[in-house]
């Protein structure tokens, strides 16, 4: 299966001037993707491979670099172009792109947000990939509700000292800095927390339904001493970081659904030319055919609705809303398209990993990065709001 | 030192579907670098960073060959030269004729590199045939390399040998796959290879003492293997007695 395809490619020529130059480095990294990372996919789902090497390659050959600034050591290439790289790295590997998703979104804050000496000292080595980051706002009795966050940071001298715990942390414990979300004196702050940090402890590695190469733990912090110049932005709006981030980081969750719905979708196709019954391929049936259809139209839909979210984020516009819609439409939309592969496949669909990792990959993203109920709610009082 | 590197866009073989009556459709067909030119340029990036020097890239292809042409350079070559072929019939003679203009309009090179034969048509024949226009030395199927002053050394992986030879620069060699792992260019380079010079040269402009095309391919068909379905019953000790009795009479255990 070649990752990049005629339809990404004329995306890219519908809405860049410069998409030649964008092709040729997509294409480079399906090459990539197709040799170094997809063989390896169905062992980072049976965990009988860490996808830590492969995750550092890619890295190293500059996924996270796309949409920063070259003195970061980026390419300043625009958001869509990252997302677009985001959906084939997803359709090689959901573990992978939301391992890369999460900590390039660390980085973002970093990068919007940070003091100058942040961008200077981290941000070049996170983008790179020598050091990987984690993002840290859930807490055991707080997902949705993050304002009512447990975990507090009380100024002492020329430090912070942070008590409390984080839950579900993608590339907890693998990563060297963690973006930290905690209650402050005056509100919600931002801090950024080296592995290395006395206090800074983490949890057994949590089992889960997909996204199995992940690493996924509980952070817990026992008097964690963080010097105050890893306080990230004001003391007092760091919930406010914390929406402006999810903001763009939901566009990327949509574009890797829409790299795991367009595998499985692929699957599924090719299967249906090659199986079988009442003596003829499955894919001659019109039942079988409206699958597709219905298959091919969703996964073109929320390619689309999250290149034209990324552009209005490319543009200074407001895009809460839109970035909402593209990652509610394209994670549904993928639990729907891996879900009629199972069916396509029918009993293999059922007990073969590699048919049904796709639909336990995507299960997660309804939930993650904002609830698909949650940004409903958020679409519609953007919506309300908008009418008057 | 200079290095020049010769690469070829070729159908993309893992992409082919084949039309009813079993032949490859070409038209329209995915292309991409040919999958040993990677190894070429990779050895000619390599033995740069040895010695230091330029590497230059040479393709005779149509317009969309830069696509490939842009890959060796986002590998680590240093500029490129595109004979841009239109519609004129192309083979083994007449590129490395071409290439072999294209080369000598260049200047001296020290070493010219070219894989031992495409991903897609595999005839082998553009290294040899560039050394003949050339009037340089060939080593083919080379899977070591050594610069040692004015010569190198290289290894040949031939059938059931390996040959060392030495021969005095400038020479061309073929490259087997298993000389090196080609890179990933990173993103940057990628994007950095966009702004280095490729040079283009119309092909007709080198026609003057051209060969006449010696070949025409009249067609193409998959090779077909017939399944001989032979299905053995049985307890398992049977079968496996029975399989090895029939690989034996096909020949396929000699013993």
């Amino acid at each position: 299966m070649k990752l990049f395809s005629r339809e990404h490619a004329q995306l890219l020529k519908e809405n860049y001037p410069s998409h030649e130059e964008y092709e040729a480095l997509l294409s480079s990294l399906s090459s990539f993707l197709e040799e170094r990372v997809m063989p390896l996919s169905h062992s980072f789902d049976s965990s009988s491979a860490s996808l830590s090497s492969a995750r550092r390659e890619l890295m190293q050959k500059g996924i996270c670099q796309i949409a920063y600034p070259e003195e970061y050591g980026g390419l300043s290439l625009p958001f869509g172009v990252y997302c677009a790289a985001m959906e084939l790295v997803g359709s090689a590997d959901a573990s992978i792109a939301l391992s890369v998703g999460i900590h390039n979104t660390a980085a973002e804050g970093i990068f919007q947000f940070g003091s100058d000496y942040l961008k200077s000292e981290f941000l070049p080595d996170i983008l790179s990939g020598k050091k990987i980051a984690a993002f840290c706002l859930t807490e055991p009795t707080s997902g949705s509700d993050a304002k009512s966050m447990a975990t507090k940071a009380r100024r002492s001298g020329g430090e912070y000292v942070i008590n409390g715990s984080k839950m579900f942390i993608t590339n907890a414990g693998e990563a060297d800095a963690y973006l930290v979300f905690a209650a402050t004196e005056h509100g919600h702050s931002c801090f950024l927390v080296e592995k290395s940090t006395p206090g800074l402890e983490f949890g057994e590695d949590i089992q889960k339904l997909g996204m199995r190469g992940t690493r996924t733990s509980e952070v817990r912090f026992v008097d964690c001493r963080v010097p105050a110049t890893m306080l990230v932005g004001r003391e007092g709006i760091g919930f406010e970081y914390a929406k402006a981030l999810l903001n763009g980081s939901r566009i990327v969750m949509g574009s890797i659904c829409v790299g795991i719905a367009r595998t499985a979708f692929e699957k599924a196709l090719d299967y249906s030319r090659k199986r079988r019954s009442f003596g003829k391929p499955i894919s001659d049936f019109q039942l079988t055919r409206e699958k597709i259809a219905d298959m091919k139209t969703a996964i073109t839909a929320g390619r689309l609705l999250c290149m034209h979210a990324s552009r209005l984020k490319e543009m200074g516009e407001e895009f809460s809303s839109e970035a909402s819609q593209a990652k509610v439409f394209s994670t549904e939309m993928s639990l729907m398209v891996c879900d009629a592969a199972i069916q396509l496949f029918g009993g293999y669909g059922y007990t073969d990993e590699d048919v049904h990792r796709h639909w336990r990959d995507a299960r997660l993203l309804t939930i993650g990065e904002g609830t698909s109920e949650v940004l409903r709610m958020l679409i519609a009082s953007k919506e309300l709001a908008r009418s008057l | 030192m200079r290095i020049a590197v010769c690469v070829k866009q070729a159908v993309d073989e893992g992409e082919l579907r084949l039309d009813s009556e079993g032949s490859p459709v070409l038209s329209g067909a995915a292309t991409k670098m040919s999958t040993f030119d990677k190894n070429g340029v990779e050895e000619a990036v390599r033995k740069k960073s040895e010695a230091g020097g330029e590497v230059v890239v040479f393709t005779a292809g149509p317009q969309d060959a830069k696509r490939t042409m842009k890959e060796a350079l986002a590998m680590g070559a240093d500029r490129g030269v595109h004979v841009v072929v239109g519609s004129e019939d192309q083979d083994a003679l007449l590129t490395s004729y071409l290439l072999s203009r294209a080369i000598k309009a260049s200047g001296h090179f020290d070493l010219v590199i070219t894989s031992e034969g495409s991903s897609d048509t595999y005839t082998g024949l553009v290294g040899p045939m560039l050394a003949e226009w050339l009037s340089l030395p060939f080593i083919g199927y080379v899977r070591k390399i050594e610069l040692r002053g004015p010569a190198v050394t290289a290894e040949r992986a031939l059938e059931d040998t390996v040959e060392v030879v030495e021969a005095a620069l400038p020479v061309v060699v073929s490259v087997v796959s298993e000389i090196n792992e080609p890179r990933y260019p990173t993103l940057i380079q990628i994007m950095q290879a966009g702004k280095k010079q490729i040079e283009e040269l119309r092909a007709e402009s080198l026609l003057d003492g051209a060969p006449k095309v010696g070949s025409k391919v009249l067609g193409m068909k998959a090779q077909s293997v017939a399944r001989k379905k032979v299905i053995f019953e049985g307890d398992p000790q049977d079968v496996a007695r029975k399989l090895v009795e029939s690989l034996r009479a096909e020949g396929v255990l000699k013993r």
